[in-house]
């Protein structure tokens, strides 16, 4: 078992159910030690390929999907996903290939939006994505990035 | 990165929340955006982008400047 077999598997399953593999789901699935697959998360997340949440160590981020509710849903593929940002909302349709569209919320007033993506483009024209922070600083906080 | 209905909305929430205004992409732009960087994630030989690379996917779509800048 790589550290490659660990990503893909959370991707697949991430996408069949919208929801993040737990470290002993992914240790049954892949019939490994649940320390293995802790240890191969560990140094996954040291190469930032995903983030781990701060005290369970489990999956936080697997970019674009986020393991826990956010202001970001999409819907593809017959699922719900929740992503970190704006970009990865639109990155989880652009991923998967496949028509999709996102509900989210205006940051400022609270009013409700959403932007549907058909045939590889997005319908919605009015809207304006806001990155706060140059690019450098990406990743030095990516949970508020 | 979070999605706005327009400009005032954005300097509204930068005012309130005493953060520096950042930069802004249309939804059409971000979109080309995450396409590229994220067309390839479900693939098993998948990997990270080099530095080189992920500036050349901001270049690609005319994000160029200091804030775009990856160092």
């Amino acid at each position: 078992m790589s550290d490659a077999d660990v990503r893909v598997q959370i991707y697949r399953d991430f996408i069949s159910t919208g929801r993040a593999p737990s470290a002993t789901a992914l240790a049954e699935t892949m019939g490994v030690a649940v320390d293995e697959i802790r240890a191969s998360l560990e140094r996954l997340a040291s190469t930032r390929t995903l983030a781990l949440q701060p005290e369970s160590r489990e999956i936080l981020f697997a970019a674009p999907l986020s393991a826990v509710p956010t202001p970001y849903v999409v819907h593809a593929r017959s699922q719900s996903f929740f992503a970190p940002c704006a970009w990865d909302a639109f990155g989880i349709i652009g991923m998967l290939k496949t028509d999709g569209s996102i509900e989210t919320s205006c940051p400022c007033c609270g009013e409700g939006m959403s932007v549907e993506v058909r045939d590889g483009a997005p319908l919605a024209h009015t809207g304006l994505v806001h990155f706060a922070l140059p690019a450098r600083q990406w990743w030095d906080n990516i949970v508020f990035t | 990165m979070l999605l706005f209905r327009d400009e005032e909305h954005i300097d509204r929430w930068c005012a309130h929340w005493s953060q520096p205004r950042g930069a802004t992409l249309t939804i059409e732009n971000v979109w080309r955006l995450a396409q590229r960087w994220y067309s390839n994630k479900m693939n098993p030989d998948w990997r990270r982008f080099t530095p080189d690379e992920a500036q050349g996917v901001l270049t690609g779509l005319e994000l160029t400047g200091p804030f775009w800048s990856l160092r």
